[in-house]
Formats: C-alpha cells, sequence, structure tokens
C-alpha cells in the first residue's frame, strides 16, 4: 500500500532543503487534495492560511473519522503515524505555524498513548520547535467537521459555525488555521518525497453484507464490479452507499468510482467509504439505521437539523410500522429536502440525503411495508 | 460593492451582512435569532434569503460582488414556513395578549398548521424572580447569548444536544440554584415568552380585592417613561400623569414616587462618601442600588464588600418610609398597608424576598406586569387624564427622577456632595460626560480643592471592565442592567437599541422640567 510507505524525515528534510514556496508547488503538480470528502486542493488551503497577515498560525490534524463505514484513518494511525505526523510538521512549517493539534475521535482513545510517544520520537528526531497537542474529542460525530472541531479545541461546545469566515482566514482564536484530515497529511508526506506518488490512489473502506470488509487501496476509476469482486458479497447485492451521507443507489455493476460518477447520481462521494446491501435488506431499515444515527448525532444548533431529524426518523418509523400514507411519504421527502437546502452545516445538510435517493431508487420497499400491513389486517379482520 | 436586492441594484457597504443591508434599505427579513447587540449565530434560519438561487441566512452571510438576492418568493417562504412549523409543536400560539416577537413572525410569514407532535416535556423552572419554561423555546441562544455576551454571568447555557438540547442552567438546575444575578436581561431578548419574571400580579390583585388592606403602590422613576410603549404610545413619551391616574383605577389607595426614595438615597450616599474622604474610608465607594449589581457583587466580587455603600435600594427606603411615618401620619396599622413597587426590574423580585433585609415592600411588579393588570381592568390607558402622585410621599426632585438612566445615581449625588462639602450649588447641573448610553463614562470635579474622579459603568461586561480600573476613582456607580434602570429587565421589550435613548431623554426631560433638582432640596427630607 502506497499510504503505508514511511517517509522516515526525509520528506522533512527535503521540504526544508527546496524551501516552502517549492514545496507548494510540488503539492500542486502532484494534485494532491483533501481527502476528507470535500477534495479541496491541499496546496490552495496551504496558501490561504500562509497569505493572512498575522504572526500566528495554527495547523489541526483532523483524526475525527466518525462517518459510519469509514475507517482509514484508524489503520494510519495505526501503522504509519511518523509519516503523518511528518506530514504535520511539514504543513506547520510551510504556512509559519508554531502550534499543531491532533483532534482525536473519542473512540480511539486506546490509540493516544502510542501516538503521542511516536510523535515525541519524531518531533525529537527532526529538530523543531513546532508543538503538536493530542485533543480527544469526545464522541460527537460533528467535530469531524472543521469548524465544529475548531470550536471543541478552544473549549466550546462542539457546535458547526458558518461560513466564511473560512478556517484558513479565521479559524483557531480567530487565527489562519489548516485543517486537515489524517490521509491527507500523510499524502502530503509522500508526495513530497516519493517521485512516484499517485494521487489517484485512494483508500477504499468497504463494509456491510460482504465476507471480506476492510481497508484496501485502489485507483479511482475503478469499476464497481472489482470492487465486489474483492468484497465477496454474500448474497446478490441490492443497493451501494458511499458513505450515509452519500445516500443510497442501486447496484451498478459497470460503474467506474470517480467523484463525478457518485455525484451524478445525486450522491456526495465523501472518503470513498463502500457500504454494499444485498437483498435480503429492505432499504427502509437501511435508511432508518442512519436517520437514527443523524438523529443523535445534530448538535442542535439550527432549527432544521435539530428539529427535522428526529421528525424525519418518527416518519420513518411510521413507514416501517406500516402507518405511513402517500401523504407522510411526501412529507418526508419535502423535509429531507427542506433540511438538506438550509440546514447550517454539512451533517445537516446531508441528513436526508439517503431518503431522498432512496425514495427514488428504492420506492418500492417503502411501500411494501405498506402492503404488508394491509394483508396483515385483512387476515386479522377475516380471522 | 453593487448587488441586486428583489430585482433593484443596490450599492451596498460590503462590510456589512444581508440582513443589515436589506433593513437600511427598508426591506423587512423576519428572525427570531438575530438581535443587534449580539453576535449572529443563525441558529433559527428564518432569515432565509436566496443569494444567486441559494437559499442563505441572511443574518451570517455577506454579499458578493453582483450577487442577485432575493428575498421573497415561493422557495424562500415556503422554506421559513417550514422551520417555522418545525418549530411550531412547542412554540407558543400567539393569544390576543401576547406580543412576543414570534407572533410578529407569525403575522408575516404566517401561522403554520404544523403536522408534527409536540415532543418536549420539561419541567419548569420557577425562580425566584425569573421563571423558564423550556417547553416554550424554540433554541434561538438569544438569552444564552445575553447571559454570556452583554452581562458576563453565564448563570445559562445549552444542555445536550439535537433533538434534546435546551436551555438550562449547569446541570439542569434551577435558576435559584446558580450563580443569577436575576437582571432579567434573558427575558427582554426571547422572541417566545418563554422566559417570564416570576408573577406577582394576582397576588396584587387579590390584595387590591380585600377591603381591609391598604394598598399603597411605589412607581420607579423608569416606569413613566417606558410604560406608554406597552399601549402603543411613541418611545420616550413620558406618562407620569395617566400612570397615576390608571393606578388609581386599578384600586390602589395612595400612589407615592420611589423619587422620593431615590432623594433619600442621595441624601446617605453623598453624605457617606463625604465621609469617607475625609475620613480617609474605603474608596472607591460603590453604589448600592442596583439588586442585580449586589448579586453580582455577591456572587463574583465579594472582595469588594467594604467598597459598597451603606444605603439600601430607592424602594426599600420608602418602603419602611411607608410602613413607619405613614403609618404613623395616617393612623393606618402597618400591617395592613400591602406596598407594592412598581420596578423596571426583575432582581427587586428577589430583593424583596431577602430573609436578612426584613423587606418593608410586599410586592414588587415589573412595568410589563403594570401594563398586564390596566389591559385586565379593561383601562383605555392612552384617553386617560393628568393625576398628581399622593401626599405626603409623593413629593419629589429632578435628581430622583434621573435615577431611572445610567449615570443618573452619580448625577445626583454629584449635585447634593458638592453642596454639602462647598456650601454652593453645581455651577452646572447637568453632567454631560456621564450622560448618554456609552457603557462606561467617566469624569472629574472639583471639591473644595481636591479632585475627585467617578465612574459610571451599566452593563454585566461593562461592570467587568470597569473594575479591571476600579482604583483610579473615588466613586462609582454601578448598574447591572445596560442602559440602567431604562432598559431593565422589568421594562417592555425593545428590539430598536434607539428606544433606550428616547427612554433616557424622557427621564432627562422629567428632570428638566422641575422645579426642585437637588435631592436636599425636597421638603420631605427637610
Amino acid at each position: 500500500m502506497q499510504i503505508l510507505k514511511k517517509t522516515q524525515l526525509k520528506s522533512w528534510k527535503k521540504a526544508q532543503e527546496i524551501g516552502a514556496e517549492k514545496v507548494l508547488e510540488l503539492l500542486e503538480k502532484k494534485g494532491l487534495v483533501g481527502r476528507g470528502g470535500a477534495a479541496f486542493p491541499t496546496a490552495k488551503k496551504w496558501r490561504i492560511a500562509k497569505s493572512q497577515p498575522v504572526e500566528e498560525r495554527y495547523v489541526v490534524c483532523n483524526a475525527d473519522e466518525g462517518e459510519p463505514g469509514t475507517f482509514k484513518d484508524k489503520l494510519i494511525i495505526k501503522k504509519n503515524a511518523e509519516t503523518m505526523v511528518e506530514g504535520i510538521i511539514i504543513a506547520s512549517w510551510t504556512i509559519g505555524a508554531k502550534q499543531a493539534f491532533i483532534y482525536l475521535r473519542g473512540e480511539y482513545e486506546y490509540l493516544r498513548k502510542k501516538l503521542e510517544r511516536q510523535i515525541k520520537e519524531v518531533l525529537k528526531k527532526a529538530k523543531t520547535d513546532i508543538k503538536i497537542d493530542v485533543v480527544r474529542g469526545a464522541g460527537a460525530y460533528v467535530c469531524g467537521e472543521e469548524t465544529a472541531i475548531l470550536q471543541s479545541i478552544q473549549g466550546f461546545r462542539g457546535q458547526s459555525m458558518y461560513k466564511p469566515p473560512y478556517p484558513p482566514v479565521e479559524g483557531l482564536w480567530g487565527k489562519p488555521t489548516v485543517v486537515n484530515n489524517v490521509e491527507t497529511l500523510t499524502c502530503a508526506s509522500q508526495a513530497i518525497l516519493f517521485d512516484d506518488w499517485d494521487t489517484n490512489l485512494r483508500l477504499f473502506s468497504i463494509s456491510g453484507c460482504v465476507q471480506k470488509p476492510g481497508v484496501y487501496e485502489l485507483p479511482l476509476g475503478i469499476k464497481m464490479s472489482e470492487i465486489i469482486k474483492i468484497a465477496k458479497p454474500k448474497n446478490k447485492l441490492k443497493a451501494m452507499s458511499f458513505g450515509c451521507f452519500g445516500g443510497i443507489m442501486p447496484i451498478n455493476e459497470n460503474m467506474p468510482v470517480t467523484n463525478e460518477t457518485i455525484c451524478q447520481n445525486q450522491c456526495h462521494h465523501g472518503a470513498y467509504s463502500v457500504i454494499l446491501i444485498d437483498e435480503t435488506y429492505n432499504v427502509v431499515d437501511i435508511c432508518l439505521s442512519i436517520a437514527k444515527f443523524y438523529t443523535y448525532e445534530s448538535c442542535g444548533k439550527c432549527t432544521p437539523c435539530r428539529e427535522g431529524t428526529i421528525r424525519m426518523l418518527n416518519l420513518l418509523k411510521q413507514v416501517r410500522d406500516g402507518r405511513a400514507s402517500k401523504k407522510d411519504l411526501e412529507t418526508l421527502n419535502e423535509f429531507a429536502h427542506h433540511v438538506e437546502e438550509t440546514a447550517l452545516c454539512g451533517l445537516g445538510q446531508t441528513s436526508g440525503e439517503h431518503i431522498i435517493t432512496a425514495l427514488i431508487h428504492f420506492r418500492k420497499d417503502f411501500e411494501e411495508y405498506t402492503k404488508e400491513k394491509k394483508a396483515k389486517d385483512k387476515l386479522k379482520n377475516k380471522k | 460593492m453593487k448587488i441586486t436586492i428583489d430585482g433593484k441594484e443596490h450599492e451596498v457597504d460590503e462590510k456589512k451582512r444581508i440582513l443589515q443591508i436589506c433593513e437600511d434599505i427598508g426591506i423587512e427579513v423576519p428572525t427570531l435569532c438575530y438581535h443587534k447587540d449580539l453576535f449572529p449565530e443563525s441558529r433559527c434560519r428564518i432569515c432565509l434569503v436566496q443569494k444567486d438561487g441559494k437559499l442563505v441566512t441572511s443574518c451570517s452571510t455577506y454579499p458578493t460582488e453582483g450577487c442577485s438576492i432575493i428575498t421573497k418568493n415561493e422557495k424562500v417562504k415556503k422554506a421559513r414556513e417550514r422551520n417555522l412549523e418545525l418549530m411550531q409543536p412547542s412554540a407558543p400560539v400567539c393569544g390576543p395578549e401576547d406580543d412576543f416577537e414570534i407572533c410578529k413572525i407569525y403575522k408575516e410569514v404566517g401561522l403554520p398548521q404544523t403536522r408534527f407532535e409536540n415532543i418536549k416535556d420539561y419541567p419548569q423552572d420557577l425562580g425566584a424572580s425569573v421563571i423558564r419554561d423550556d417547553n416554550l423555546c424554540i433554541n434561538c441562544g438569544r438569552c444564552v447569548q445575553t447571559c454570556g455576551e452583554i452581562q458576563n454571568v453565564y448563570a445559562i447555557d445549552f444542555m445536550t444536544r439535537a433533538h434534546s438540547e435546551h436551555v438550562s442552567p449547569y446541570n439542569n438546575k434551577n435558576l435559584s440554584e446558580v450563580a443569577c444575578i436575576k437582571c432579567g436581561q434573558c427575558i427582554m431578548n426571547c422572541p417566545v415568552g418563554a422566559i417570564r419574571e416570576s408573577p406577582h400580579i394576582e397576588e396584587v390583585e387579590k390584595a387590591l380585592a380585600d377591603p381591609k388592606k391598604h394598598v399603597v403602590a411605589q412607581t420607579a422613576p423608569s416606569i413613566r417613561a417606558a410604560l406608554g410603549e406597552l399601549f402603543d404610545m411613541e418611545p420616550g413619551t413620558l406618562v407620569t400623569g395617566k400612570m397615576v391616574t390608571s393606578l388609581r383605577k386599578c384600586g390602589f389607595d395612595k400612589v407615592f414616587d420611589v423619587d422620593l426614595g431615590a432623594d433619600l438615597t442621595i441624601m446617605e450616599e453623598a453624605s457617606e462618601f463625604l465621609h469617607r474622604v475625609k475620613t480617609g474610608g474605603t474608596l472607591p465607594m460603590i453604589t448600592t442600588c442596583c439588586p442585580g449589581w449586589i448579586l453580582m457583587m455577591e456572587h463574583f466580587h465579594h472582595d469588594l464588600l467594604p467598597n459598597m455603600s451603606t444605603c439600601k435600594s430607592p424602594h426599600e427606603m420608602l418602603g419602611m418610609l411607608i410602613k413607619t411615618y405613614y403609618s404613623e401620619k395616617s393612623g393606618i396599622p402597618a400591617k395592613d398597608i400591602v406596598v407594592v413597587s412598581i420596578m423596571p426590574c426583575t432582581a427587586k423580585k428577589y430583593e424583596s424576598q431577602r430573609p436578612e433585609l426584613d423587606s418593608a415592600v410586599d410586592y414588587v411588579l415589573t412595568t410589563r406586569e403594570l401594563g398586564r393588570l390596566i389591559k385586565r381592568k379593561k383601562i383605555d390607558f392612552v384617553k386617560l387624564s393628568d393625576d398628581e402622585f399622593d401626599t405626603p410621599l409623593g413629593i419629589s426632585t429632578g435628581a430622583g427622577a434621573v435615577f431611572g438612566a445610567s449615570g443618573g445615581v452619580m448625577e445626583a449625588a454629584l449635585r447634593t456632595a458638592y453642596e454639602f462639602a462647598t456650601g454652593k450649588g453645581v455651577e452646572k447641573l447637568e453632567f454631560d460626560q456621564i450622560r448618554g448610553t456609552k457603557g462606561i463614562k467617566d469624569g472629574k470635579i472639583i471639591i473644595n480643592g481636591k479632585e475627585i474622579r467617578f465612574a459610571v459603568a451599566s452593563g454585566g461586561a461593562n461592570i467587568k471592565k470597569l473594575l479591571a480600573k476600579k482604583d483610579q476613582y473615588h466613586f462609582i456607580e454601578m448598574m447591572a442592567c445596560p442602559g440602567g434602570c431604562i432598559g431593565g429587565g422589568g421594562q417592555p421589550i425593545y428590539t430598536d437599541p434607539e428606544v433606550l435613548q428616547k427612554r433616557a431623554m424622557a427621564i432627562y426631560q422629567e428632570d428638566a422640567g422641575k422645579p426642585l433638582r437637588k435631592s436636599h432640596e425636597n421638603p420631605i427630607i427637610k
């Protein structure tokens, strides 16, 4: 795996030799983009922070990987934390930050001790005065969102802020802050050192109704059929989802997996987590568990997300119980769209996606429960 | 920067957010969580507008060059309606008596027929002077911001998350169990009436109906400058005469003026201050007429105890006079007299219940409660004729009147202290440097060759700032509410900051119109 190749501080040495400007150019040339899901060009982000006319700057490494079906960052922290730390050092040095934070997911607490030891070692070897602190999240999914991370690090409630101002302009304590994902920073270190580094190799977290779930490094543009072959499904597949905020769509074996093809189907590409669902499941149940997740993880700040997610969940429960009328399905669709359009942050803006896509592609599943209930009621009446 | 709003081109300031721009050019955008004095958090999502086809919250979004903004169309309307619908299951349905901000929004956006059921079930928080009902709350967060940003008290914050997020003191305790200063500023900023003063109106009505009780009202200086607003009169209209008439019509046996209590306070405070200066007592001396500030001192700055003046607040002084001097003079036994203070303040409700104070005041009504009482008695306030306060405790000076505005106590005290010390009147009665709506004001005066530096602060955050440099002053006036009593937590709710200024102007106008303008000239005190 490319991502597990260690740079052993050679990348840091090279960066110091060629200078900050050349580092940025190199990253631009290699085409490194954010791996958290938004695919923002990394060099551009660093440049914005670097160009702000202030003294203090910060780097935050986002290790709050909370997206259901995503577990690639855990692999990196477990097996290649040194390279990640090196990436943080390079990022801090490039933009002129003296302090960096690693925001570690609350559930990854067991990784912390080893990580802190590794940070200490790398910093000592790198001979730099940059400080790196590990901040532990308390388990809120929304704190993986960049503005919420910043709020949490500053000691406030982990709630999203609206943008602009974007963090590279105004972040921690009002100072320019670069927030990059674990994978991005690790890649940055590798991209600088290895000439054959390939930006198209991405980490796919594959899970669902399969026999071989796990993290795989695959090239962008790979066909779904190949992914399915690797994953070894148990039964005939019915649906696929690219992270739960990516929506649910019917399985399409011929589809090459690229940002564009996923987005065409009304979905967000996210961080290439592939969840495969087979025919034994009703999509409504899948929606229900995703909706439960959103309802629990909403930070509660804005009205549409706070009130909307629970209403969507309740409507989905009605569907499952076979009590939903056509009008209820309309309401469900209406509010799924409404929450997406008017919520404050990424969490709210994608919290209706699974419902919208499921209603487009799997309407039958929704009607199935109602039919089942009717049939049961009929039987009861006959008795 | 040039942008298009509703099809018309406008030249706008790029440093202003879209909501402000719309307001400046006269386009009203409904909002619940936005408040001019607070940092826009954009929680409620009612102020949505379309910017280049995308829905954005106008309170938090800046315009971009050449962008097109639509404030009214079907999409915007529907989106606002749906957000209201999401809040609706628990938010108040406005009846004819209610005039919360959300009622105005219902009128603009339309009261939605909600398709959802109410899932909130929180216990009520019945504090000593501020009560909260989380079930009505729409989580706009203005109370939390007010308590933190404006008052620096941080008594309430959001608890838990998602749909069970709600406002509460730490760990779901009651307001009476935490360091709350009872200023009631959260009430002033609540758009749905989820926070209110703890009502004394029923008890007062009961006392009024009781023929055996002799019910006496005493009104604070700042009521007369604000009461009219509750009856749709212009802000800043002085309604002293109408107020007295309406109180009589409500059934109060006597109506006295707390301005007299204020005059008494000044006599005490001015003498004490001069005494401290002469004998080298603890300086700076800090005023004690604001019970909100007293609570703040007790909770956060108790080391200042020696600096506090020893005076009671004006209504407590007058209350005591009523139960002793007046009772003796009129022959009505003190136990039959019910003293009702009409105050701009929620902290005074708590003050009157403090066991250590042995208060003479039985009930405290806020300005809003008085308005409710007048409405209940079906009195047409605007058409009332003017009337005078009762003797003997209704005569007051202009110095008592200015108590209502921030800086007023200091001004009144200096008028008297100067004359006590020098034997001459001050050259200019108006101390312009401590007038106006600025949060912190200061000035100096030469008394008998000694320079006396004085300062005034209103609002919790300003108090904190002033305390950091307190040592350079001799005399400090503190008021917990921004703008002083005219902006008190019991006053009619306003959204426009100019209202405060107008109320202050009314009070200064009352002072200027009085024949007696120094507390020690009050014939009662003489």
